[in-house]
């Protein structure tokens, strides 16, 4: 049910997001586009006033190139080319705005009235667009053009909205599709207003970005399609136009003669007003699609690729060694438990242009052979940037800015991470740690086999391998997560959800990397699958012996599969602890609280409490402990000071409680 | 293969309307087409062709429907009437001798200006930053140059101040039509300039389009895992980005290509190239109705051909389109 707050709620939300995609507006690219444009608006208008230069007067000097007394030389009767441009402006524009106008009307129209009613009328109108959007516009247009001979910039303007109103409308159409189903719109419908006020009130503001665009590129068209007739000669060729001047230089073989002064401008006129269109069009394009703005994942500044190549220093001199003194001792008392991958104080940063914020915060962990470690946090924890950092698959403006990532073969050899180099990185990856994302359908290629997708990795990696052994190993780690090995020809989108999930597993295990991220591996499935999956990972790490690092925000589904549980908040560790004792004695306020919030599947009952509040903006961080505003144990000390993880009853906490001099302060 | 046949439902409507805008138009417009065609003729034309012409513009006394049913006749039996401008040749003649210059010109230049385009916005899309950057304004001033536009610079670039091309014309002078080594290297030398220009005005649009789709696809989840695989990065690139990146440019082909193919025929007139744009033109300006209409049915039907070629693509790129 949708109460009236909530209808409010919305609107505010979307007069919120109208405001911001002005402001989005204010950028460098759309300021100079409407320079360009203002520019020649203000020639078309008020050129002819300043410069009293007829267009028409022919005189003796033909065919001058530019000079101080004809800017843009003449033309083959003598006159003057910068005036023909000049008053050729006031009908391109006159045209192009004007054929703009009735072609933004009548795509808005149509895509408003085709996407808002229902039925078979949408199809038809959907139809009626979609031929015209294939009918080749030019041949119609000179048909056109031909049967209303000389009718002057009234007809082209008709003519050029006939031909031209398709694309916008399709766009519009699928956006009000969009629109209808949207909260707000449902609301308006609900209390009965009448269809004609929610497409006015409701839809159309929604829409003024796109509305926008199509009526600029309908303005580029049109201007565009004008040149076209005219230089056809199937306008009034005697009316001054870009495109009539072009029309006379071509009949007059310009070209031959050398004569670019007077074909040259009108082009460059054209493709600037175009230009400046276009750039105002790039700015609403990113206001849409804001993905456009972001960066690819070869994007390096100067500044990352310096600090790439001084990191890959070291591990270019020869790896450490075991024995190396450097190397973190972290033999658990004469225990078997070998460290595999030890991150020391990591720090990640999201640049950008404004202050950087850190989204992990001096992470130091250590994950062992053969051991589960788990990864809790709220969303916004850090917990999946830190995944990321591990596999090196940041992409700008997010980068590592300190700390190091110590991994250990089995052979004992030792190598940061952080500092390898490109092609020290491609073989790294997967061969040491492979990665299963939350979502599979995204995860895989959706054009590519599942077998391809496990192939290439194993070509990449094993080029001695031949095809038949690739693809017998394909099958055989398709059967190790029960899935039936002639799936492998199957399309990510042919397979169920849990079976995508398990495949990627499957492709995670394809060359037995020491340790497996997974990054919300069941987060996306329903419970049952969750189970298969949880199960799979289970039994395919007591047969195979891989470490895993297990990302989630179900605290639940950790203490059941890990070893040790590490707990993040605000990018931080606040206690890193062996799964059986987080789950019996959780020591940091926030654990507890975590705890609280989840049902176990196994394990006595208990009243859910939950955490109150929300997690920092990490912009504006909290003084002190980040937990504290939240924190129903905080006290004094909370605010002054960062607490550090030191170790207590076999846990690490970041917590005052539990740090004697303050909680002496405190209760003294 | 239901996508396939909607597709094929689609553009037999789509050359339903074409074929009745045709008809449609001569009979909304002002005055009478028939009438005032058939008396620029100056009597030259037989009763016969007066006939046609009746048929194709406007029977006077006749009901709409059986005018309708008539023209339907004759456009299965491919009658066209007679040219004005090309008289008395009949204008599915003047067709078939240019439709084959331009077929081969404009199919070739559109398909390596796709590859070239899309590769380059694959390119520029994959990295950013650096001169990488600049290209986008570069190609948004170049899209934005009409083509013919194009065409007078590489005339008076190419042709009049280096020497190196030809100006005008298909073929040399003098030089046999046929499937001959003689002939066929005088088409490829004259068709250079316009094929040249052709590509270049149309590369841009392709680039961006592709660009922005690049951009869109490397934030997917499948790029991140191609990357994390250790793979390659041609084939990160190719297989993974750019395989999925290129789907919506193929899919929007049929938008592109009538921009294309009406930017080609334009060209066309400026080298005089003896193809279906030359044609036109000398129609226009005669006010060749037969001619006109003829010519606008042969190209939407030639646009509608190629479409069918890019769902077909489609399908080979896109598996999920491959569902029963």
């Amino acid at each position: 049910m949708l109460t009236t707050a909530d209808v409010a709620a919305a609107e505010a939300e979307e007069l919120r997001q109208s405001r911001s995609w002005l402001r989005g507006l204010l950028v460098p690219k759309v300021l100079f586009g409407l320079a360009i444009v203002v520019f020649f608006l203000l020639l078309a208008f008020a050129g002819p006033l300043i410069d009293h230069t007829s267009p028409d007067t022919t005189s003796a000097a033909a065919l001058r190139a530019p000079s101080l007394g004809h800017w843009l030389g003449t033309t083959q009767q003598g006159q003057d080319v910068l005036a023909q441009v000049i008053y050729g402006a006031r009908i391109s524009m006159e045209v192009g705005l004007g054929a703009g106008v009735l072609t933004t009307l009548w795509s808005v129209l149509v895509g408003l009235t085709g996407g808002y009613i229902a039925g078979v009328g949408s199809e038809l109108l959907s139809m009626f667009s979609n031929v015209f959007l294939v009918l080749p516009s030019l041949p119609l247009v000179v048909i056109l053009a031909a049967y209303l001979p000389n009718s002057g910039s009234t007809g082209v303007i008709l003519v050029i909205t006939a031909t031209g109103w398709a694309w916008g409308a399709r766009v519009l159409r699928a956006q009000t599709l969009s629109l209808r189903r949207r909260d707000f719109v449902e609301a308006a419908r609900a209390t009965g207003e009448s269809s004609f006020k929610i497409m006015l009130y409701d839809i159309l503001p929604n829409e003024l970005a796109i509305i926008a665009a199509t009526f600029l590129a309908s303005v580029v068209g049109a201007i565009l399609t004008e040149a076209s007739i005219a230089f056809l000669g199937l306008s009034n060729v005697t009316q001054w136009s870009w495109g009539t001047i072009l029309y006379w230089a071509q009949v007059s073989g310009a070209e031959l003669a050398r004569a670019w002064w007077w074909f040259v401008p009108p082009g460059l006129c054209i493709a600037l007003v175009g230009t400046g269109l276009a750039f105002i069009n790039f700015g609403i394009d990113d206001v849409i699609n804001p993905r456009l703005r972001s960066a690819g994942p070869a994007t390096l500044t100067r500044r990352d690729r310096l600090r790439l190549r001084l990191r890959s220093r070291p591990t270019a001199e020869g790896a450490r060694t075991a024995a190396d003194p450097a190397a973190p001792a972290e033999h658990d008392h004469g225990n078997e438990r070998v460290p595999v991958l030890a991150l020391r104080h990591l720090s990640v940063e999201y640049g950008g242009n404004q202050v950087p914020v850190r989204a992990v915060s001096d992470v130091t962990l250590t994950l062992h052979r053969g051991e589960v470690l788990g990864i809790a946090g709220e969303s916004g924890s850090g917990k999946s940037t830190l995944a990321r950092a591990v596999t090196r698959l940041l992409r700008p403006p997010a980068s590592i800015t300190g700390g190091e990532m110590i991994y250990t073969t089995r052979s004992g050899r030792q190598l940061d991470i952080t500092g390898l180099s490109d092609a020290e990185l491609r073989k790294f990856r997967w061969e040491e740690i492979s990665i299963v994302f939350q979502s599979a359908m995204n995860a895989l290629n959706p054009v590519l086999t599942l077998g391809a997708q496990m192939d290439d990795v194993l070509h990449a990696h094993r080029p001695q391998m031949k095809k038949v052994e690739r693809a017998a190993r394909t099958r055989e780690l398709l059967q190790l997560v029960g899935i039936s090995p002639d799936r492998a020809g199957a399309y990510p989108h042919e397979l169920s959800g849990g079976m995508r999930q398990r495949a990627m597993i499957a492709m995670g295990l394809a060359l037995d990397p020491e340790i497996i991220v997974m990054d919300e591996p069941t987060t996306a499935l329903d419970v049952v699958i969750q189970r298969q999956v949880i199960e799979t990972i289970g039994r395919l790490k007591d047969r195979l012996g891989f470490s895993v690092i297990f990302i989630t925000h179900d605290l639940s589904l950790l203490i059941e599969l890990c070893d040790t549980i590490a707990i993040m908040y605000a990018g931080q560790i606040v206690e890193l602890a062996p799964a059986e004792q987080l789950y019996r004695h959780p020591q940091h306020p926030y654990s507890q609280g975590l705890l609280g919030s989840f049902p176990t599947l196994t394990g006595p009952r208990r009243t859910l409490t939950g955490v109150p509040g929300y997690p920092p903006d990490l912009r504006r961080r909290p003084p002190g402990c980040q937990f504290q505003p939240r924190c129903p144990q905080a006290f004094d000390a909370c605010t002054e000071a960062i607490p550090l993880l030191t170790r207590r009853e076999d846990a690490d906490v970041a917590c005052f409680l539990y740090d004697e001099a303050t909680v002496g302060d405190n209760h003294g | 293969m239901r996508m396939l046949a909607r597709r094929l439902f689609f553009y037999l409507v789509t050359a339903w309307a074409a074929i009745t805008l045709n008809f449609i138009l001569p009979r909304l417009m002002p005055g009478n087409p028939a009438q005032g065609l058939i008396e620029r003729f100056n009597g030259r034309l037989s009763p016969g062709a007066v006939h046609a012409i009746e048929i194709l513009f406007g029977q006077p006394h006749t009901s709409l429907l059986s005018q309708y049913f008539s023209y339907w006749g004759n456009m299965l039996t491919l009658n066209f009437g007679t040219s004005y401008a090309f008289y008395p040749s009949p204008v599915a003649q003047v067709i078939k001798q240019s439709i084959f210059w331009t077929l081969v010109l404009i199919g070739l230049c559109t398909i390596i200006g796709f590859v070239i385009g899309t590769l380059l916005g694959m390119f520029v899309g994959w990295r950013r930053g650096g001169w990488r950057d600049a290209l986008v304004p570069m190609t948004t001033f170049l899209s934005s140059l009409p083509y013919f536009w194009f065409a007078l610079m590489a005339i008076l670039v190419f042709a009049v101040t280096l020497g190196w091309f030809p100006s005008s014309g298909g073929y040399g002078i003098g030089v046999e039509i046929g499937p001959t080594w003689p002939f066929i290297s005088s088409a490829i030398y004259y068709g250079f300039l316009p094929a040249l220009t052709v590509v270049v005005a149309s590369v841009g649009g392709w680039l961006l389009g592709m660009r922005n789709m690049m951009i869109t696809t490397l934030n997917e989840d499948y790029v991140l895992l191609a990357e994390a695989k250790g793979l390659s990065r041609l084939r990160v690139m190719f297989t993974y980005a750019g395989r999925n990146a290129v789907l919506p440019s193929v899919a929007g082909f049929a938008m592109s290509l009538g921009f294309v193919v009406g930017g080609a025929i334009v060209t066309e007139i400026v080298f005089n190239y003896p193809g279906i744009g030359t044609v036109l033109f000398q129609a226009a300006k005669g006010q060749d109705y037969p001619l006109l209409e003829a010519i606008f049915l042969t190209i939407t039907i030639a646009v509608l051909l190629a479409n069918l070629f890019a769902d077909l693509a489609y399908i080979a790129l896109d598996p999920r389109t491959r569902e029963a």
